[in-house]
């Protein structure tokens, strides 16, 4: 009797897993923006707003999206977020957005679905970890993340992570967690579609400077490498080779630490940039700017 | 949890193994599955010779084919039964179970599900999201009612890739009707 209906529950698990991406397909697009193999976009906000991942944009005009009926047509760039590695398009025409799940649990059931090609492609496994807020490689800081086991195979970045009902947890990222992939948690991509659809960017705080982390006799901080002219650091007085150890009453010991002094809040606020020149301890003053696109 | 899902794989795994076999050729171990009585279907790969042994009984190849990496053998000692086939189109996302030897281990199990399909002009291939090794090759992969639904051949960028069942009764009934033709016993 239980051999009979383990073999039916499995059966019907299989079955809903099935139906789990196909339900979830009907708002998964391919997204043909780049020289190699396509990669793929969720249709998240009525008016044929789509996001996917910002590094699967190799280009931004002539970006083609296949539907899943198989059409395929042309898509806007609305505006992209390399640091947490999210941009919107836009197409002409209506798409069913993608159904939110409630947020990932460690142990529930998972399906990665993508549309590198006409078809869907999906993968199995189990959410391995959730975590709170966290910073990318680049340094930008993103509010949680959503580890699995499933196996983001080539063109599942930009797709979803999906509950075992179809319905969507976070969109996908092969280029996140250091290369290992990455899923950001639907809540924090709907802030960024938000601030995308808005004004067409993440803001973000920006001095305009490149550093490196250094250990002198003298100090330690960031090595001023380079300043880029008419920049907020410029403007500012900050000049090559000024070791930054502080801003305000914080130590800086990294381009992390630096950063953390840049969100969106900064811009337009005077610091203080506390820095050793030639041996001698300086404080400057410098208004944060705000970071151009694409940096 | 119930008995029921604690147990979830278990009863379409016992299917399985019953029907996989092992064939060794010479140079390693492979899988092969039971296809009707006294025939068992593997990969050319697997049974590179005119003879290999199966379960520990000697076979005869009967038929082969480069292209699509499979081989028919005469195993009149071999008793394991045959799966039932699957027809119909697979579900991206639906379960599947791969039995074989991978790297020796008799009658491993793994699971995993249609990651989808490809037809690369020349032949449809199964993708499955399965882990599988050296050793699965021939081996069958089935779904969650136990049905065959393709013969495991290789892994290629992480998914296992499989030969449909069709094209592998394409190759079965190819190679009977020639066998017959040239008065060559099958059985």
């Amino acid at each position: 009797m239980a051999e009979l209906e383990a073999t039916a529950a499995v059966a019907a698990f299989s079955d809903g897993l099935a139906a789990a991406v196909e339900r979830a397909g009907k708002s998964i697009v391919l997204v043909d923006a780049r020289r190699r193999f396509p990669a793929t976009g969720i249709a998240w906000q009525p008016g044929g707003i789509i996001v996917t991942s910002d590094h699967v944009l190799e280009r931004e005009d002539d970006i083609g999206i296949v539907l899943p009926s198989g059409d395929r047509v042309a898509a806007t760039l609305v505006g992209r977020e390399p640091g947490s590695d999210l941009a919107v398009l836009r197409i002409e025409g209506d798409l069913t957005p993608a159904e939110q799940a409630p947020a990932a649990k460690v142990g529930q059931v998972v399906l990665a679905v993508g549309r590198p090609e006409p078809s869907l492609m999906a993968s199995f496994g189990v959410v391995s970890a959730v975590g709170g807020p966290w910073q990318t490689a680049t340094g930008v800081q993103v509010d949680g993340f959503i580890r699995s086991d499933t196996t983001f195979y080539p063109g599942f970045s930009g797709g979803p992570l999906v509950d075992a009902l179809g319905r969507v947890l976070g969109l996908n990222s092969s280029r996140l967690g250091r290369g290992s992939g990455l899923t950001i948690p639907a809540n924090s991509v709907d802030r960024v579609v938000q601030a995308l659809a808005q004004h067409g960017r993440v803001r973000r705080g920006y001095l305009g400077i490149t550093t490196q982390p250094v250990t002198a006799a003298a100090a330690s901080g960031l090595l001023v490498v380079g300043v880029e002219a008419g920049s907020p650091a410029d403007q500012g007085g900050l000049l090559v080779g000024d070791i930054i150890t502080g801003v305000g009453e914080a130590a800086v010991d990294s381009s992390t630490d630096l950063r953390r002094h840049l969100g969106p809040d900064a811009i337009g606020k005077a610091v203080t940039v506390r820095v050793t020149r030639g041996g001698e301890a300086r404080a400057l003053a410098v208004t944060i700017g705000e970071r151009p696109q694409s940096r | 949890m119930s008995t029921v899902t604690a147990s979830l794989f278990e009863g379409v795994a016992e299917t399985a193994r019953a029907s996989v076999v092992r064939i060794d050729s010479g140079h390693g171990t492979g899988a092969g599955t039971a296809w009707a009585p006294g025939l068992v279907i593997t990969n050319r790969h697997v049974a590179r010779g005119a003879t290999a042994v199966v379960d520990g009984m000697a076979a005869r190849v009967i038929a082969a084919d480069e292209r699509r990496d499979l081989a028919l053998l005469s195993a009149p000692g071999v008793t394991a039964p045959p799966l039932p086939r699957r027809e119909g189109a697979l579900r991206t996302g639906e379960l599947v179970l791969a039995v074989g030897h991978p790297w020796g281990l008799q009658g491993s199990v793994a699971a995993g599900i249609v990651a989808g399909e490809m037809d690369n002009g020349e032949r449809r291939i199964v993708r499955a999201d399965i882990r599988l090794a050296p050793g699965n090759s021939g081996g069958p992969l089935i779904d969650a009612r136990g049905r065959l639904v393709g013969v495991n051949a290789m892994v290629a960028g992480g998914l296992g890739l499989a030969i449909p069942v069709a094209e592998v009764e394409t190759f079965v009934n190819e190679a009977l009707a020639e066998a017959r033709a040239t008065g060559a016993a099958a059985g």
